[in-house]
């Protein structure tokens, strides 16, 4: 007799805004217990008032891959975009206000990207359902997350708007040109002879080639 | 199909592999951060001087902060106090203020979510506002030197604006195990 144990697990990653639900299978090739995550079947987020998402592991590492390295770079109060141009996940600083736009480009052709708009509280259950389930001992899938490390002076000087941070350099440079433009429109002064050679103390020097007596 | 939902996340289950080094101390913009944030939790939660301590003890970290008097002394390292203490933080100590305020962030989480969302009725949220910003004024007059341009800026209401909702946007990301992570990897940013 043959006995079919239920197998398939889903793990579910509830805030108040969004609800992350991972589908799969514990690995028992690689030693998992019964009540892991070792192969991910599916996965869907559910938002409140949106579409619901769903894709492959390499959309939610895609997702993960994005979200995360946003998240931290705001800390540092740095506003960038993050994930590729071409890839399944963007996010970046909304264009039109404060928020953020999470878009999505779906792998089915013809389908257009999706763009959404989140507000910073919404951003911030995305990322603590994602920091559950990558911290979740539960889930043994190789998720693939780069950990935070500070940032280099030169990607810190980039919180400071451009023109904040040319405004000394370029005003240094304009009061230079214009003390040199003034000192050049200054006339040189006249050459004054000296007294000791107006009274016939000094000899003038002598023509190149005369023997001195 | 069996349906399992999250654990409670736990701060010192938080993993230690793959972080920033250890080694390293905490700039002074760091401190300076540290501690205004901390200063934000506080002025959110009017007990928020003893949720710290209890917090602490409750992480493990009672023999290193028993009381609040060794927790101020700590906090004292940020420059912008009017008491400040010189010299660096050590490294354990930043660590362990790090991991409270995790904590305490991921504690306040609903009340710190509150105040960024764009759902609540902007009345409302005008009104939380204010509290919040009313109540950590008092604690910078207090507690910080007022002659800083930074605490300056930070009371100005329209000039320090975007710098407190920088701070509570921050507690939001930070909030819970994984943002420790985070919040350490930026607190070091000066240091690289």
């Amino acid at each position: 007799m043959v006995v079919a144990y239920p197998m398939k697990r889903s793990l579910v990653y509830d805030q108040q805004s969004c609800q992350l639900r991972v589908e799969g299978l514990p690995d028992l090739s690689a030693g998992h217990a019964v009540e892991e995550l070792g192969i991910l079947t599916g996965w869907n987020l559910r938002w409140t008032g949106r579409p619901e998402l769903e894709g492959q592991r390499s959309h939610l590492e895609a997702l993960i891959a994005a979200v995360l390295p946003y998240a931290r770079h705001l800390v540092s109060g740095l506003r960038r975009g993050f994930g590729e141009e071409s890839g399944p996940v963007w996010i970046g600083p909304s264009a039109a206000g404060p928020g953020h736009t999470l878009r999505l480009v779906s792998g089915q052709n013809g389908n257009p990207c999706l763009d959404l708009e989140l507000d910073d509280a919404e951003l911030a259950d995305l990322v603590r359902v994602l920091d559950q389930l990558r911290l979740d001992p539960r889930v043994k899938l190789p998720l693939a997350v780069a950990s935070p490390r500070p940032l280099r002076s030169g990607e810190i000087i980039r919180r400071i708007p451009i023109q904040r941070r040319l405004a000394a350099p370029v005003g240094g440079v304009a009061v230079l040109a214009l003390a040199t433009a003034l000192a050049v429109l200054l006339p040189p002064p006249a050459r004054q002879p000296s007294r000791a050679l107006e009274a016939g103390l000094v000899a003038p020097p002598a023509a190149p080639g005369k023997p001195q007596p | 199909m069996a349906l399992a939902s999250a654990p409670p996340t736990t701060i010192t289950a938080a993993p230690t592999a793959g972080l920033v080094e250890r080694s390293r101390a905490l700039p002074r913009r760091g401190l300076e951060r540290l501690d205004l944030m901390l200063l934000c939790l506080e002025a959110l939660d009017l007990n928020g001087g003893e949720a710290l301590v209890w917090l602490s003890d409750s992480l493990g970290f009672g023999s290193r902060f028993p009381n609040r008097v060794e927790l101020w002394k700590r906090r004292c390292h940020n420059p912008m106090r009017r008491a400040c203490r010189r010299g660096d933080l050590e490294i354990d100590d930043a660590e362990a203020l790090m991991r409270i305020l995790c904590g305490m962030a991921d504690r306040l989480y609903p009340m710190v979510r509150t105040l960024l969302s764009a759902a609540e009725p902007a009345d409302l949220t005008a009104q939380r506002w204010g509290l919040f910003e009313g109540r950590l004024a008092e604690l910078l007059t207090e507690r910080m030197n007022p002659r800083r341009s930074s605490v300056q800026k930070l009371l100005d209401p329209v000039e320090g604006a975007a710098e407190r909702r920088h701070l509570v946007q921050s507690l939001a990301l930070v909030a819970g195990a994984g943002g420790y992570e985070r919040l350490r990897a930026s607190l070091l940013d000066a240091a690289s």
